[in-house]
């Protein structure tokens, strides 16, 4: 997800320019967050906790709706199609209602793609195991098979693995394991790397895929090679409007995540529980930072020269060890000028700074 | 199946166990539960359902939809349906890999050809002797030893994963030659693993292990001692372009130090021309190796094969409509352009037809075992009154009166059939016409479902047939016939270049559509009347020819032998317009067709492509629309405070540039949430249910933190979606919007 946002600025920069010759963006306002007075974070969460849902009783009868089509999904899956479920709306309670009742006869495994990180090998192995257990139950088949497995499945190699879950058997081809995705598109899963294993695995003959996507752009994930002859997609439209409770859990709330208010909060806090000579060195590099904006930061000497010109150190040590206190709390940093010179700076935007200086000259 | 049922009186049913599940990466939600037998037991089920289901013949139409769906919960049946999906699916499916392999294996067998020549100059060059091959290290030979024999397979097709299917038919057909043979994928050749990647890879396949220390060395061993020295070892990679050409390099050198003791041929599929060896080798590794080319049949011409024989002909008694076919072909052209997706696109139009067609069953037992036994017999899991009932209600028989019976229908279904084979006839017979002119047979197939324009096709003839009772029609009634044909249709440009053909095609012509039309003997006869004149011609001129080369000029007889070749052609033009008239009644138009085809472009195109990015849009931006709630009706563009907060958010949005200002769309969206104080109360009037009142009431009390919470929540939902980013460090006051427009 993270890389997502942040990266490639530049080519957003690109495509921004020819979304924009086709909108009239018209005015553009300059107001800033800070205006807004934010409550504190705290309380900000403790009232999401309280959010009540709206139209219950609508959104619950929508969801039922969907389960006369339950017998028509089993039958896709039965045809050998992995449905995909997209549409507004968390579609998690739906799909594990399906999954739970119209699906007790298959083996069901699920994965929370909506997590940071999924071991998809761990996955593959349980996959195994359970498929395994599913061909011990049935005895019939099961002596031909059981001797070749010998070695325990979690010491095996992914492709062993795979080769086993796609291992047919000309007696029973309506039996396979159920393989639920939640958020196929989720930040645990959006490398090109997991969505090849996953594609590997949906594509191996006794697994069925159910995945649900809620990114717009979710289709970029796959080339041609996955969708047609791996996954075999079938697609279904089913908004929900269910919240997104476990799916946002990782999200930061926008009012409340390292915005100007909070980090300038933070910062005086800190700043407070120094001493007076301390907190002067610090606003010289504040106001230099703020008469210079266009500079990298403030050179080391440059800093030293004015603090001992107003008698706050006495020599380098003495600011040294300042400069240790501020780093140690991330009030300042030092980078690389480009004329290789190291200066000094403070990782605040401009607001956060005034709002920061106001607060500490109060 | 029967808890699907009962679950739906239960809002929701989630476990308890399962909000702990929620942080797990994964857990198996259940293990199959041992009531296989479910199946069996639903026969009890399905007798009480007959008894149920008998008063239903009374129902309106509405409650048979819903019957419909609820049938479908019926086990026996649905198996039936399953069955019946899974032979025809099967038929198709084993067709299709049929005619490709066909397509291909003229190819397949120079490329055989050619690997044996090359295995025997490689021998050619002499074996190791016995401490040189049991040494784990290469052979230093001089530099003709070290080319790498490679085949070069010119796919003409940008898409490679039509293709991954011709690799793998190519592998087993060198395999059952006996060679060792290893596929290898783009995907053998990433920067991340390395050549010990395509390594792993290569000895997973051929020595049958999987080792951690990948080393070529073993591969030379198991071909010392196995005695698999009388046989090549051929490795086929799928597409070169998307291979990483560094690994492929070292690969390739790698091989080229080693091939004196193992006898490897390389072969590589190229998407593009021959440039993008030169694109992705650099020279040292080129020289190294020995290329020939080998050329892979057009996309087109593997769509007409597959068109001609899963759809045309009656492969699986399994059919599409007007709609879904051109849906289909406007698909392959211009969105997807891979044949791969076709036949899924047909796949799920096959795999709905079953689970929604309720008489969808009929079609494998009657079709393929033409027995009207067949169809009173009691396995579908419907009572034989039902079935009936449904049958004769079918849009294409509503209106007719006959008898209901099963002789009726056994009567109809036949016919179905027999005008289906005359129709694929005909067809085939302008594709043959059309051939010369390079007229796709999947447009032709398009235009002749086209039920419109057959009613057209099909009541001219039956007028002409009224005046003149002798099949072979009048000129007049021809030339009306003509005018009615689609002009500019692919079916009448056929029929046009049929007119312009020369002697020696026009024979050729006929005797494919000799062919064709054995079944339909009235046809039959006049094309073998016409081909015998046209041979008599031919024989003839041939005589003249042989007299004109003793004396020349004879101009006379030169023009009279144009006229008479002019004169068989205009036959078979008419004769091509007879057949097209009077035989290619579309599918649509023939009564039970539903039994038989797919119609429903609308339901195939939603499952084949699904659009997220304008659906999700929608989904917000419409969403009392979907969710039928009486009280956020939009009175013209006002957002009203009981709407959805994302929605809110979403539509508000669209106000914004790409850049959204948090503060501004904040406040906006406070001033919505806010707003209902007075229209709240106002409303409050006329919307007397109590949560009305309820929302209506409580957003006076509002506080701050419930506001801006929501407002949150709103945020992450649609950034979850992908609608919006969060802000960027350069730009702390403003998200991005990502989606612009629909």
């Amino acid at each position: 997800m993270m890389d997502i946002n942040n990266g490639d600025e530049e080519e957003f920069e690109f495509s921004r320019n020819y979304f924009l010759a086709k909108e009239s963006s018209g005015k553009k306002s300059t107001r800033k967050i800070s205006d807004i007075h934010l409550v504190d974070e705290q309380e900000l969460r403790a009232a999401v906790a309280k959010i009540e849902p709206k139209h219950e009783k609508e959104t619950i009868a929508l969801v039922n709706s969907y389960k006369k089509l339950y017998p028509r999904w089993v039958f896709e899956l039965r045809c050998g199609f992995g449905l995909l479920m997209y549409g507004f709306g968390s579609k998690k309670a739906l799909i594990e209602s399906f999954a739970s009742t119209a699906l007790a006869e298959y083996p069901v495994v699920v994965i929370n793609g909506y997590l940071q990180s999924i071991n998809l090998k761990q996955v593959m192995i349980t996959l195994a195991e359970v498929w395994w257990d599913q061909l011990k139950t049935r005895q019939r088949t099961s002596s031909r098979i059981l001797q070749k497995v010998q070695q325990p499945f979690n010491s095996r190699s992914v492709d062993d693995l795979l080769a086993f879950l796609d291992k047919s058997e000309a007696e029973e081809n309506d039996s396979f394991i159920c393989v639920v995705i939640h958020n196929i598109d989720g930040p645990g899963l959006r490398d090109s790397e997991s969505q090849q294993y996953l594609a590997r695995i949906a594509s191996c003959s006794n697994i069925r895929t159910i995945a649900t996507v809620d990114h717009v752009n979710a289709p970029l994930l796959w080339d041609k090679k996955m969708v047609h002859t791996q996954f075999n997609w079938y697609w279904h439209h089913v908004p929900t409007y269910a919240p997104y409770k476990v799916e946002g859990i990782f999200f930061p709330l926008i009012l409340a995540h390292s915005n100007t208010s909070q980090s300038a909060k933070t910062a005086a806090i800190v700043l407070q529980s120094l001493t007076p000579n301390a907190q002067s060195v610090f606003k010289i590099l504040a106001e230099y930072q703020r008469s210079h904006p266009e500079e990298e930061g403030m050179p080391f000497d440059n800093l030293y020269t004015i603090s001992r010109e107003r008698f706050l150190v006495s020599s380098q040590v003495t600011l040294n060890s300042h400069l240790t206190e501020f780093k140690d709390h991330e009030l300042v940093k030092t980078r690389r000028r480009s004329d290789g010179q190291d200066c000094l700076y403070i990782p605040l935007t401009n607001d956060s700074l005034e709002k920061l200086l106001s607060e500490i000259n109060q | 199946m029967t808890t699907a049922a009962a679950a739906t009186d239960s809002p929701t049913p989630v476990a308890p166990d399962i909000t702990e599940n929620n942080l797990q990466p994964f857990f198996v939600l259940h293990q199959a539960s041992s009531q296989k037998s479910n199946k069996k037991s639903s026969r009890t089920a399905k007798t009480r359902r007959r008894i149920d289901l008998s008063p239903s013949l009374t129902k309106s139409v509405e409650n048979l939809e819903v019957e419909k769906a609820d049938e479908g919960v019926d086990h026996g049946y649905v198996n039936k349906r399953m069955e019946a999906f899974e032979s025809v699916w099967s038929k198709m499916e084993s067709t299709i890999k049929d005619v490709l392999r066909n397509l291909n294996i003229g190819v397949f067998n120079e490329i055989q050809r050619w690997v044996h020549e090359s295995f025997n100059t490689i021998k050619s060059f002499g074996t190791p002797s016995f401490p040189e091959a049991t040494q784990p290290f290469p052979v230093v030979k001089d530099a003709t030893s070290k080319q790498v024999f490679t085949g070069l397979v010119l796919t003409k097709n940008m898409e490679f994963v039509d293709d991954l299917l011709t690799f793998e038919e190519l592998g087993l057909h060198l395999k059952s030659q006996g060679y060792h043979v290893a596929n290898l994928s783009s995907l053998d050749f990433s920067v991340k693993n390395g050549i010990g990647g395509c390594l792993r890879s290569l000895l997973r396949q051929l020595v049958m292990v999987t080792l951690d220390a990948h080393d070529i060395s073993v591969l030379a061993t198991w071909y010392r001692e196995q005695g698999n020295c009388n046989n090549p070892v051929v490795i086929i990679i799928d597409d070169l372009e998307r291979c990483c050409g560094k690994v492929l390099s070292d690969f390739i050198i790698m091989l080229s130090e080693w091939v004196f003791k193992i006898p490897v041929i390389l072969i590589m599929g190229v998407a593009t021309t021959l440039d993008a060896l030169r694109n992705t080798l650099p020279s040292n590794v080129l020289h190294h190796l020995c290329p020939c080319k080998f050329i892979l049949g057009s996309p087109s011409e593997r769509m007409d094969a597959i068109v001609k024989a899963v759809l045309v002909k009656q492969c699986s008694g399994f059919r599409i409509g007007h709609k879904v076919a051109v849906f289909m072909r406007n698909y392959f052209v211009s969105q997807d352009g891979t044949i791969t997706s076709f036949i899924r696109a047909l796949k799920i139009a096959c795999a709905q037809h079953f689970s929604m067609e309720p008489l969808s069953f009929i079609l494998l037992r009657f079709l393929l075992e033409e027995d009207s036994q067949v169809l009173q017999g009691e396995n579908y899991g419907l009572p034989p009154e039902v079935l009936l009932e449904r049958a004769f209600d079918l849009p294409s028989y509503r209106n007719k009166i006959a008898e209901r019976n099963f002789d009726t229908l056994f009567h109809g279904l036949s016919e179905l059939k027999k005008l289906q084979n005359q129709w694929s006839t005909v067809l085939l017979c302008m594709h043959e016409a059309g051939k010369c002119d390079k007229i796709q047979l999947l447009d032709l197939f398009c235009e002749a479902l086209d039920p419109e324009s057959g009613i057209l096709r099909v009541s001219d003839t039956r007028k002409g047939l009224q005046k003149d009772s002798t099949v072979s029609p009048s000129n007049k009634d021809m030339h009306k016939k003509y005018a009615s044909l689609q002009k500019g249709g692919f079916i009448c440009q056929a029929i046009r270049k049929v007119r312009d053909l020369p002697a020696m095609q026009l024979c050729t012509l006929l005797k494919g559509w000799e062919k064709h039309t054995v079944d339909i003997p009235e046809i039959h006869d006049k094309v073998k009347e016409l081909l015998s004149l046209v041979k008599f011609e031919d024989s003839k001129s041939l005589k003249r020819d042989l007299i004109e080369m003793s004396k020349r000029p004879a101009s006379w007889s030169h023009l009279n032998l144009e006229k008479d070749s002019k004169a068989a052609s205009e036959k078979a033009a008419r004769l091509a317009e007879f057949m097209v008239g009077k035989y290619m009644q579309p599918l649509e138009c023939i009564a039970f067709h539903e039994v038989v085809c797919f119609k429903n472009v609308d339901k195939l195109q939603a499952a084949l492509i699904g659009d997220p990015r304008r659906r999700i849009q929608v989904d917000l931006l419409e969403f009392h629309n979907i969710i039928q709630c009486s009280c956020c009706r939009r009175h013209g563009n006002t957002l009203l405070p009981s709407m959805h907060d994302s929605s809110i958010m979403h539509t508000l949005a669209q106000e914004h540039g790409d850049l959204i200002n948090l503060h501004d769309w904040y406040q906006s969206f406070k001033m919505v949430i806010l707003s209902s104080s007075d229209k709240g109360k106002h409303r409050l009037k006329h919307s007397p249910s109590p949560k009305k009142r309820k929302v209506t009431t409580e957003p006076a009390k509002l506080s701050e933190a419930a506001i801006q919470a929501r407002f949150c929540k709103a945020v992450t939902e649609l950034q979850i979606t992908g609608i919006i980013r969060m802000p960027s460090k350069r730009r702390p006051d403003y998200a991005q919007r990502v989606v612009l427009g629909l």
